[in-house]
C-alpha cells in the first residue's frame, strides 16, 4: 500500500510505486482539478505542490511523494474563498478553455510563495507551463496583481 | 424524433421551473407542422429570421439562454447573453445560460447560411428558399456546430437577437392584456414591464406563461445601438470563475460508477487497419488489464486505471494491413503537389488580361501539416444505462457526434444521450467533418466500439502521442506566385497556383485593387487526413498572399504599409485597420539600431478584418517576435475584453505554428509525438500583444480565428526587413 497525504487527507492506496502521481490523484482519490496534458512533464497542466514546490505530477512517481505534503488546486481556494491568485485570474479574465489553468495557477502560487515580487524575467523563467489558448499576457498581468495583493 | 415528442422534449427540459417562451407563440404551428414549416410560415408572415428556441424565462424571473454552441475557450456564451439581455431589456443579474441538448431542434441552419452568404450573394428571390434550405440541411446533416467563428455573428446576431426582440414584444402584449392598458403605455426595464402612469409593474417571470400564448409579432423592432447597455461592454465571462476554481467539467473529468479506462495506439499508417494483436496474452497479463481489442485504426487496452491501460497498450505488438500509404513521406507529398501544380489547373478567379502580362517575379511557398494539439487530449466516456447509450465528451458538434455514435453502436439516434462538456481546447479538432473524408471523431468512434464490445462503462483517453499522430491536420500546401509591377510600382499582375480545392476563393485572392489577377488551383486530394484548423484556409493563404504582396512592395521600393494602403479604397475596413495599426505601432520601415524591424499584414476572414504589425529580431537562438499590434474591424464588438483575449490567443497560436509547427510524414505516419518535437509557444517566447477594435459600420464579424492569419506573414515580413531574406517556408525553427 502507498500512503499519500493529499490536501491534508491521508490516503492508503493499493497502487504501484511507479504510478505517476497524476493518475493516483485523478482516478484513485477523484481529485480531477489536476489535468493530464502530455505525460512527459512538458506542458505543466498536471502541476501540484510537493512540500510547497511545484512538481509535474504526470512524471512524478507516487513512491517519491510518500511522507510528503501533496497539495492540489482543490486546496488552494474555493469559490467562496478564492486565493489571491484566483481572484487575480478572474479580475484579469485569464482562462479561455481553462484546461491548463489549474496547473498554471499552481505554478503561479509556488512562484509567489518563493518570490513575492517577481519581475518579468522571473515570470518568464519560472512560468514554463504551456497554454494552447495563448493567455500569457493575462497570466503575466494577473501574477503581478496577485503579488500586489499578497504584500 | 416525432414532432409532439420534440415539443415534449423541449418543454420537458424546463422541468424545475421555467417556460420555453416562444414555442408557445409558435406552438400552434409546432403541433401541426415541423420546424421547417414554422419557419416557412415565419417567412410568409414578414420576418424571415424568427425562431424562439433560444430562451426560457423562469417564474422567479431568470432568463436562461439556451446555447446550441459548446465552449472550447472562445467564451461566446457570454456574448449571446449580452445580445439577448439587451434586446429583452433584462437585468444582467437575471441572465443565465445552459447548454442546449444535442437535438435536431438546435441544428444550425443560420450558421450554414452565414458561411455561404459570406462567399456569395444570392438573388433576393432565392434568399427565403436558401434560408429554409439551410435549416433543412442543418437538420439532415445533424449539424449543431461550433466553428467558423459563427456563434455570436450568426446564432447571436441573426437568430437570438430577433428572438429576444420578439419575446420582449410578446411580454409587453401579455402585460397590456393583464393590466387592461395599451401596449404603447408600457415600457420595459430590468426584466420588468412597467406602466408608468399607475406605477404598476409585472416581472417577465410573471408574464411568461401568458406571453407564450401570444403570437409573435410580424414586425420586430430591434434596439438602436445607442441604447445598448450590455453589447459593447467588456463584461466578465460567465464561464471564467468555474475554470479558475477548477470546477469546470471537461470531458476527461467524467466519472461513472464502475468506470474502466481505455488507451489506444493507432496503426501508424494513415488508413491502415490492424489485422491482429500478436502478444495478446502478454498484454492481458499486465496489472489491471481486462480487455485487449482491435478497434478502428488501432488497438485498445481496457484497464482499471488510465496509466495501467496506457502502459499495457504500449507493449502491444500488432500486425497491420499493408497499405498504399506505407511509403508515404513529406518528400513524396511535396513532389505530388509540385507535379499537380505543373499539370491541369482549375481556375478560381480571372480578372483583366493576366495572360498578356509578363511576370517579373516568381516565388514558391510551402507550409506543413499541423496538428491542433489542444491541451486536453481527445477522450470520451461511454456507457449503457436503461437501454440508452450515454456519452460524455467535449465536441464542436454534439448532434453529429451523437449521430456517429448511434451509427457505430447500431442504435437509433434517440437511443443515444450525449452529454456535451467543456472542451480543453478545440481549434477545429473536435468538429465532425474533414476535408479529406477521414473521420475526425475517430476517437469517439473507438470509445463507442470499446464500450459496446466490452459491455463496460469506459473512459477512453488518447495519449498525447496518439493525439499528435492521429489528428486531422491543417493541410500541407504549396503555392506558386508570379507578379509584375506597373510603371507606377503598383502590381500589374498577380498570379497564384495553389494546391487544394478552396471553396472560398476570396481567401486565396489578394484583397487589393489589382487589374490583372489569375488564381487557380490543383487538387488531387490528401492521403493524410486533413481538416479544419483555427482560421482554416486563411492560415495558409493569409501567409502566402500577405508575404507575396510584401515581395511586390519591396520590389517597388515602397514602404509595405504605404503600399497596401495605396491598393485599398478609403473608408473600407482594410484602410481603417491598416491606418490604425500604423498608429498603434508607431510604424517604421527598416531595422532600428537594436536590429529590430517591423512587418505588417492584413487579412479579411470570418466577416472581420485584422491588420497586424509584428516587431521582430533575429537572436542567436533564432527569430523572435517581441511585440504585436492588432487592429480589428469586427463590426459591433459585442464584448471587447473577450475579443481581445481571442485575438491575443490567436497570435500565440499562429506564432507557435510560424516558429515551430510541423508534422513530418515518414513511412505513412506522423513523426512528431509530443510537445518536445511539436513545440508550442510558452511564456518566454510569447510576445506582448496589443489589440484595439476600430469604430466600424461593418456587420458583426467573427473573432475566434481572425487573429491567426496575419501573424505569420507580418512576422516573416519583419524578419525580411532585417536581413533581406524572404522566408517562404514554415516553420522558421
Amino acid at each position: 500500500m502507498i500512503k499519500l497525504t493529499v490536501n491534508d487527507v491521508e490516503h492508503s492506496l493499493d497502487i504501484e510505486p511507479d504510478m505517476p502521481l497524476l493518475w493516483a490523484l485523478r482516478e484513485e482519490t477523484a481529485l480531477r482539478g489536476t489535468k493530464f496534458g502530455c505525460g512527459l512533464g512538458l506542458c505543466g497542466a498536471c502541476t501540484v505542490h510537493i512540500d510547497g514546490a511545484p512538481v509535474r505530477s504526470c512524471s512524478y512517481p507516487v513512491s517519491a511523494a510518500v511522507g510528503k505534503k501533496i497539495n492540489t488546486i482543490e486546496s488552494i481556494g474555493t469559490a467562496d474563498a478564492p486565493h489571491a491568485v484566483q481572484q487575480a485570474w478572474i479580475e484579469h479574465q485569464v482562462p479561455q478553455c481553462g484546461y491548463c489553468q489549474s496547473g498554471m495557477q499552481m505554478a503561479a502560487v509556488a512562484l509567489l510563495n518563493s518570490n513575492p515580487q517577481p519581475t518579468d524575467e522571473d515570470i518568464e523563467a519560472t512560468m514554463t507551463n504551456l497554454c494552447r489558448c495563448g493567455t500569457y499576457d493575462r497570466v503575466r498581468a494577473a501574477i503581478k496583481s496577485a503579488a500586489k495583493e499578497l504584500v | 424524433m416525432g414532432l409532439t415528442r420534440r415539443l415534449f422534449m423541449i418543454t420537458g427540459a424546463t422541468v424545475g421551473g421555467g417556460l420555453l417562451l416562444g414555442v408557445g407563440g409558435l406552438g400552434a404551428h409546432l403541433l401541426t407542422h415541423n420546424r421547417l414549416g414554422v419557419q416557412r410560415d415565419g417567412h410568409d408572415a414578414a420576418d424571415s429570421t424568427h425562431i424562439n428556441l433560444w430562451m426560457r424565462i423562469t417564474a422567479d424571473n431568470k432568463i436562461i439562454v439556451v446555447n446550441p454552441h459548446t465552449d472550447m475557450g472562445q467564451g461566446s456564451a457570454t456574448g449571446l447573453m449580452q445580445i439577448v439581455a439587451d434586446e429583452l431589456d433584462a437585468d444582467w443579474s437575471q441572465m443565465q445560460v445552459e447548454q442546449a441538448p444535442a437535438d435536431p431542434a438546435y441544428s444550425n441552419g443560420k450558421v450554414f447560411e452565414g458561411f455561404v452568404r459570406e462567399m456569395m450573394t444570392p438573388p433576393d428571390w432565392a434568399s427565403t428558399l436558401l434560408e429554409n434550405g439551410f435549416y433543412r440541411m442543418g437538420d439532415l446533416m445533424k449539424a449543431q456546430m461550433t466553428g467558423g467563428s459563427s456563434a455570436v455573428r450568426f446564432t447571436g446576431w441573426d437568430a437570438m437577437r430577433n428572438a429576444a426582440a420578439a419575446t420582449r414584444h410578446m411580454l409587453v402584449s401579455a402585460a397590456a392584456k393583464q393590466l387592461g392598458v395599451s401596449e404603447d403605455s408600457l415600457t420595459t426595464e430590468a426584466g420588468m414591464v412597467v406602466h408608468a402612469e399607475t406605477g404598476k409593474s409585472l416581472s417577465y417571470g410573471e408574464l411568461a406563461a401568458a406571453a407564450a400564448n401570444i403570437d409573435s409579432p410580424d414586425d420586430i423592432k430591434l434596439k438602436s445601438p445607442e441604447d445598448y447597455r450590455f453589447v459593447g461592454q467588456p463584461i466578465e465571462r460567465v464561464d471564467v470563475p468555474a475554470k479558475v476554481i477548477a470546477n469546470a467539467d471537461y470531458g476527461i473529468d467524467a466519472d461513472v460508477p464502475g468506470m474502466q479506462y481505455a488507451a489506444v495506439v493507432t496503426s501508424g499508417v494513415f488508413g491502415a487497419q490492424v489485422k491482429s494483436i500478436d502478444n495478446i496474452d502478454e498484454v492481458k497479463g499486465s496489472r489491471g488489464v481486462s480487455d485487449v481489442l482491435i478497434v478502428p485504426d488501432g488497438v485498445a487496452v481496457v484497464a482499471d486505471n488510465p496509466w495501467r491501460a496506457e502502459k499495457a497498450v504500449r507493449t502491444a505488438k500488432f500486425t497491420r494491413e499493408s497499405h498504399e500509404n506505407d511509403n508515404m513521406s513529406t518528400e513524396s507529398l511535396i513532389t505530388k503537389q509540385r507535379d499537380a501544380l505543373a499539370g491541369d489547373l482549375v481556375s478560381g478567379m480571372n480578372v483583366g488580361t493576366p495572360q498578356d502580362i509578363k511576370a517579373s517575379l516568381s516565388a514558391e511557398y510551402l507550409v506543413p501539416y499541423l496538428a491542433h494539439a489542444s491541451l486536453e487530449p481527445m477522450n470520451a466516456t461511454v456507457w449503457q444505462e436503461d437501454n440508452k447509450l450515454h456519452i460524455v465528451a467535449g465536441v464542436q458538434n454534439p448532434l453529429m457526434a451523437k449521430a456517429r455514435a448511434a451509427k457505430e453502436a447500431g442504435v437509433d439516434l434517440d437511443d443515444v444521450v450525449f452529454h456535451a462538456r467543456q472542451m480543453g481546447g478545440g481549434f477545429g479538432r473536435r468538429v465532425a467533418f474533414s476535408m479529406s473524408g477521414d473521420e475526425p471523431l475517430s476517437w469517439l468512434v473507438q470509445a463507442v466500439r470499446i464500450a459496446v464490445d466490452t459491455g463496460k462503462p469506459v473512459k477512453t483517453i488518447w495519449s498525447r502521442e496518439t493525439d499528435t499522430r492521429s489528428d486531422v491536420y491543417r493541410p500541407m500546401v504549396m503555392a506558386q506566385f508570379e507578379g509584375a509591377l506597373a510603371d507606377n510600382g503598383k502590381p500589374a499582375l498577380w498570379r497564384s497556383r495553389s494546391y487544394g480545392k478552396e471553396m472560398n476563393v476570396k481567401a486565396v485572392a489578394p484583397p487589393y485593387g489589382i487589374d490583372n489577377v489569375d488564381v487557380s488551383f490543383a487538387d488531387q486530394g490528401h492521403p493524410v487526413p486533413v481538416g479544419f484548423w483555427r482560421s482554416v484556409e486563411h492560415s495558409q493563404h493569409g501567409f502566402f498572399v500577405e508575404s507575396f504582396i510584401d515581395e511586390l512592395a519591396v520590389a517597388a521600393g515602397v514602404d509595405p504599409l504605404e503600399y497596401r494602403l495605396s491598393l485599398v479604397d478609403d473608408n473600407t475596413p482594410a484602410a481603417r485597420v491598416l491606418a490604425k495599426v500604423a498608429e498603434m505601432s508607431a510604424w517604421r520601415s527598416g531595422a532600428d539600431e537594436q536590429g529590430r524591424a517591423m512587418g505588417v499584414a492584413m487579412v479579411h476572414s470570418f466577416g472581420s478584418t485584422v491588420a497586424q504589425v509584428v516587431e521582430a529580431s533575429i537572436t542567436p537562438a533564432g527569430p523572435r517576435a517581441h511585440r504585436v499590434w492588432c487592429a480589428v474591424d469586427c463590426g459591433v464588438a459585442v464584448n471587447p475584453q473577450a475579443i481581445e483575449a481571442q485575438v491575443q490567443g490567436s497570435v500565440n497560436f499562429a506564432l507557435s505554428a510560424a516558429l515551430y509547427g510541423k508534422c513530418d510524414i515518414a513511412n505513412g505516419g506522423v513523426v512528431q509525438s509530443n510537445f518536445h518535437d511539436y513545440r508550442v509557444v510558452g511564456m518566454a517566447d510569447a510576445p506582448r500583444i496589443q489589440v484595439e477594435m476600430v469604430a466600424s459600420d461593418s456587420a458583426v464579424g467573427g473573432v475566434g480565428e481572425i487573429g491567426v492569419p496575419p501573424l505569420a506573414p507580418a512576422f516573416c515580413n519583419a524578419l525580411s526587413a532585417i536581413d533581406g531574406e524572404r522566408r517562404r517556408m514554415l516553420p522558421l525553427v
